[in-house]
């Protein structure tokens, strides 16, 4: 178990610095002088040379690449991210700002499609071959085949534009700072419907697929036939003896659903204007706003690093065939 | 083999209809500039003929699918942007199958430092956000149908190379690779003669999902307003034009947003089906 968990994290370091790396060789792929990345094109223009220099030697970009890639790896490691082109402030005071927006949503939409999704497709799984079984399969993956910018598109023109019963979008209403306390939570919690809908549909469905296929694979085992033969309820196995079996495989999906759930953050906010991770990386995308760019691409694939390493960990505690590996 | 997985994935109705409905859309997208063109085309519009007296104007016998903001064509456009769709979604793939497969055969081959090296740079890919990684190499080298793609295949090799990885591990071991290896064949002989061709049918499957991923990304771009420039007709940048009509213009939503969703599910139900069809155990 520990050189297993040993083993893990120091893969988990190599992959950290080739992270850093991938991300440093394709900035310094992009055409143009790298000096841009700090100052902004206006300002390449407006400077003079000496100026420029100056800067240059200050971000350590008169240096060989090697050494300019030390200090932008001291730069990480000590959160320092530098300042954004767009409203001069901190990178990482403007990531801490916009963080707990986006983990709200994400939060409640996996909780809604866990919570949904994996029991769907446990119950169908114990359907098999039956024609409810066949079509929530087929169900499954057209929900997942709905592209989330239209199904965004529907709902805003459904729900806000024609019945009028769910805000079109933004976090909060004009008049939220007028509100009590319990209709600021209501106005707060309906500004949230929709984009937790939009985020959560084919995460289940994701969910449900994975969980009926991990179900699926346990009951053709030998032991849940042994278990049958001893003149157990299908009830019993099932719930013994089967579905413990069958939950383990969902922890790996704790380390593949972070980037995923980033990726659709940066759509569902920037059509529903909720001020979160996603919206500040696609803003910062659009005005190269390069720090910004570097910082938020470093810190979510460090975290989903960090969400499968946990994941490995958590399985290899929940799985004794790696548990007691070597033993 | 291929004849029995033939007849397993059309045993699925569902399956043959998806195939269809693709082989449509293909000849449709090949056909655009007969179909939709001029006055004498079958669907007399081109798909960047403004008429801005007959801006948004919704579904008749004339416009059979309405017309967007500056008075173009709905119909029309969407006929263009099928050749967008399946062209991205058709070379994004084959480029990522193909170094997916050269990567995972070279890792599944000789196994060891290969395989080390493969091994890591897929856990490298698989930490980033997919969307992060599209945009930012569109965006810094510039959106054009080639960057699309190229960042489409980076994002996405990595599933084929795992597949390829353990089918080549898998045969490597078996008899007519020792075979052809006693008889003196090279390695790069061995691979690419005898063992990648075994593979194909794991990659197929991938590549099928593969394609979903690259056009609704693709569209996905297009929507953002990064993705193959203007004025080019994509369904991704008719549904973008339709945010800020979303109260006036419901046929500006509903008809490329269906276009890119059946298009999609097309690929994907292919591609589990075929796999279904490859797998003994289904039955």
């Amino acid at each position: 178990m520990l050189t297993y968990v040993v083993r893990r994290l120091l893969y988990g370091v190599l992959t950290f610095f080739g992270i850093t790396i991938a991300i440093f060789v394709l900035v310094h792929s992009v055409p143009g002088d790298p000096l841009s990345f700090y100052i902004g094109s206006h300002g390449m223009g407006s400077l003079s040379h000496a100026a420029l220099d100056e800067i240059r030697h200050e971000h350590h970009l008169d240096l060989p690449i090697v050494q300019q890639y030390g200090w932008w790896l001291r730069g990480i490691v000590t959160l320092d991210f530098g300042t954004s082109f767009i409203d001069h402030r901190p990178v990482t005071g403007l990531i801490a700002e916009k963080l707990p927006n986006t983990f709200i949503l994400n939060l409640v939409a996996f909780l809604v499609a866990a919570l949904l999704g994996v029991p769907i497709g446990l119950w169908s799984a114990t359907r098999s071959g039956r024609t409810s079984e066949r079509a929530s399969g087929v169900a499954f993956f057209l929900l997942y085949s709905l592209p989330s910018f239209w199904v965004a598109l529907l709902l805003m023109d459904l729900f806000s534009v024609r019945f009028h019963v769910l805000p079109l979008f933004g976090m909060t209403s004009d008049n939220y700072l007028d509100l009590g306390l319990t209709s600021k939570l209501a106005d707060r919690a309906l500004h949230l419907i929709l984009p937790v809908v939009t985020l959560a549909y084919a995460q289940m469905a994701i969910y449900a697929r994975f969980s009926k296929s991990a179900l699926t694979e346990v009951i053709r085992q030998d032991f849940i036939t042994t278990a049958r033969a001893k003149g157990a309820t299908s009830a019993a196995v099932l719930w013994h003896h089967a579905l413990r079996n069958a939950l383990i495989p969902l922890i790996t999906l704790l380390g593949l659903t972070l980037p995923y759930l980033v990726s659709g953050s940066v759509i569902v906010e920037e059509i529903f204007q909720w001020d979160g991770i996603g919206r500040l990386y696609f803003d910062a995308i659009s005005q190269r706003d390069y720090p910004t760019v570097l910082a938020l691409s470093v810190a979510t694939a460090v975290a989903t690093l960090l969400a499968s390493l946990l994941a490995d960990v958590l399985y290899a505690v929940a799985d004794p065939r790696i548990r007691l590996e070597g033993k | 083999m291929w004849r029995i997985t033939w007849r397993r994935f059309c045993r699925s109705k569902l399956a043959l209809v998806a195939l269809v409905y693709v082989g449509v859309v293909a000849l449709v997208a090949l056909s655009a500039p007969f179909l939709a063109a001029s006055k004498s085309s079958p669907i007399p519009f081109g798909p960047n003929e403004i008429d801005v007296a007959n801006r948004l104007h919704p579904p008749d016998t004339q416009h059979r699918l309405g017309t967007d903001e500056l008075g173009r064509d709905v119909l029309a456009r969407m006929i263009h942007g099928a050749r967008v769709s399946l062209t991205v979604g058709l070379i994004a793939t084959a480029m990522s199958a193909l170094v997916g497969s050269f990567l995972g055969a070279l890792a599944g081959f000789y196994g060891g430092a290969a395989d080390w090296i493969v091994s890591r740079l897929i856990e490298i890919v698989l930490c980033f956000p997919f969307l992060f990684l599209v945009l930012a190499i569109v965006a810094f080298f510039g959106p054009s149908i080639w960057t699309i793609m190229l960042a489409l295949a980076i994002t996405n090799w990595t599933s084929e190379a795992r597949y390829v990885r353990g089918e080549v591990m898998r045969l490597r071991e078996m008899e007519f690779a020792h075979a052809a290896r006693a008889s003196g064949a090279r390695d790069y002989r061995i691979i690419f003669r005898h063992l990648l061709p075994n593979a194909l049918a794991p990659v197929l499957v991938s590549a099928s999902f593969g394609v979903a991923y690259a056009i609704v990304t693709e569209s996905a771009l297009s929507f953002l307003g990064l993705g193959v420039p203007l004025p080019t007709a994509t369904w991704g940048s008719i549904l973008s034009s339709a945010k800020e009509f979303v109260e006036y213009a419901w046929w500006l939503i509903v008809f490329p947003g269906l276009a890119i969703f059946m298009t999609v599910a097309a690929f994907n139900i292919i591609g589990d089906r075929f796999r279904d069809a490859l797998d003994p155990r289904s039955d």
